[in-house]
Order: structure tokens, then C-alpha cells, then sequence
């Protein structure tokens, strides 16, 4: 799994019917810190996360059509939990 | 998943049979702004989704395959969605 922020919502009419009602978001990667870190990844929303919100994504082959009693899922990336606080040192810049 | 443009079609007339009536195409990975990012690559099209120039949401790796009804094609990226909007 990665953290990560919800910068922009996906709207789209024609779609595999997976992807029906369900909220498709664009989400960044950050390090611990907030920095972004990496390419931006589309993720499907799991736990009602909105713009802005700091989250943890993550997905593996099947978790998408186990979690959502489907068939066939083509979706990798879910929103699977909204970060309320992060407790974080860097050790190594924070080593003595 | 991520976001990509369409800019080209693969026309390929002898394919494997799981690909019959599939449709390839080259998608030009996109950040959320719309810029180019990372290099092309081809992805499967099984629900007649893309035409050229459109944004689309692609998924890669074994998730591919499961865009296609029989849950099985040997492909790694297929795409699922056609973007209207992202904001």
C-alpha cells in the first residue's frame, strides 16, 4: 500500500460496467512527509474519500472482485482508508 | 489504473482467438493536467471504448485481463474507461 492525496475526481459515462456508481479518483503518491513521490495514479474509491483527503491505496490481483462480489473486476488500485494522522519521524535524518 | 490519451490504433489481422474482435490501440500515458508522461505502450480495448484522441483509464498487469468477459486474454493493459471530465 502507498499514501497518497485525492487531487481530482474521474467522471466518465462509457465504462466497463465494474466501474458503474462507483467514484473513480486521481490520486498522488507522497512520501511520509507530504512531497508527492512518483506518477499519479487513477484509484477506485472504497471508503467514501473526498478532495484534499490523505489516503492509503493499495490493491492486488482479485482484492477488487472480492471486496466488491464481483465476477471480473479490471480494477487494481482502491482507496482502502482516509489517514486522520500520521505519526512519522525521519530516522535517518533524525539519527545521533 | 491510470489516465492515458489514445494516439494510435494497432490493426493486427492474425491475433490469438482470445483477441478476435478486439480492438488494440496506443495510449500515451497522461498526467492529471493532460501532459505526457512516461512512454506509449498498446492496450487492449475489449469494450470498443477508445477512439482516437480520447482520455481513457487504463488498468495494467493480471487486472488486465479481467476487463474481458471470459476474465481471461493474454494481455497486461486493457482499457476501462472513457474520461469525460477530470477536475
Amino acid at each position: 500500500m502507498f499514501l497518497a492525496t485525492v487531487t481530482k475526481r474521474v467522471v466518465a459515462v462509457e465504462k466497463h460496467p465494474a466501474y458503474e456508481n462507483r467514484a473513480v479518483f486521481v490520486v498522488q503518491p507522497i512520501q511520509p512527509d507530504g512531497t508527492p513521490d512518483g506518477h499519479e495514479w487513477v484509484a477506485m474509491d472504497y471508503v467514501h474519500a473526498g478532495i484534499g483527503d490523505t489516503v492509503v491505496c493499495g490493491g492486488a490481483p482479485g482484492v477488487a472482485a472480492t471486496v466488491f462480489g464481483l465476477e471480473h473486476a479490471p480494477i487494481r488500485t482502491l482507496i482502502m482508508a482516509i489517514v486522520d494522522r500520521l505519526d512519522y519521524r525521519d530516522l535517518e535524518a533524525g539519527a545521533r | 489504473m491510470r489516465l492515458g490519451r489514445v494516439v494510435g490504433l494497432v490493426w493486427a489481422s492474425r491475433k490469438v482467438k482470445e483477441l478476435e474482435g478486439c480492438r488494440m490501440v496506443i495510449v500515451q500515458p497522461l498526467t492529471s493536467d493532460g501532459k505526457n508522461t512516461d512512454t506509449p505502450l498498446v492496450v487492449a480495448d475489449p469494450r470498443g471504448l477508445a477512439a482516437p484522441g480520447v482520455t481513457v483509464v487504463f488498468v495494467t498487469s493480471t487486472d488486465a485481463t479481467q476487463a474481458f468477459d471470459t476474465g481471461y486474454a493474454p494481455v497486461n493493459a486493457s482499457v476501462v474507461e472513457l474520461v469525460d471530465e477530470v477536475s
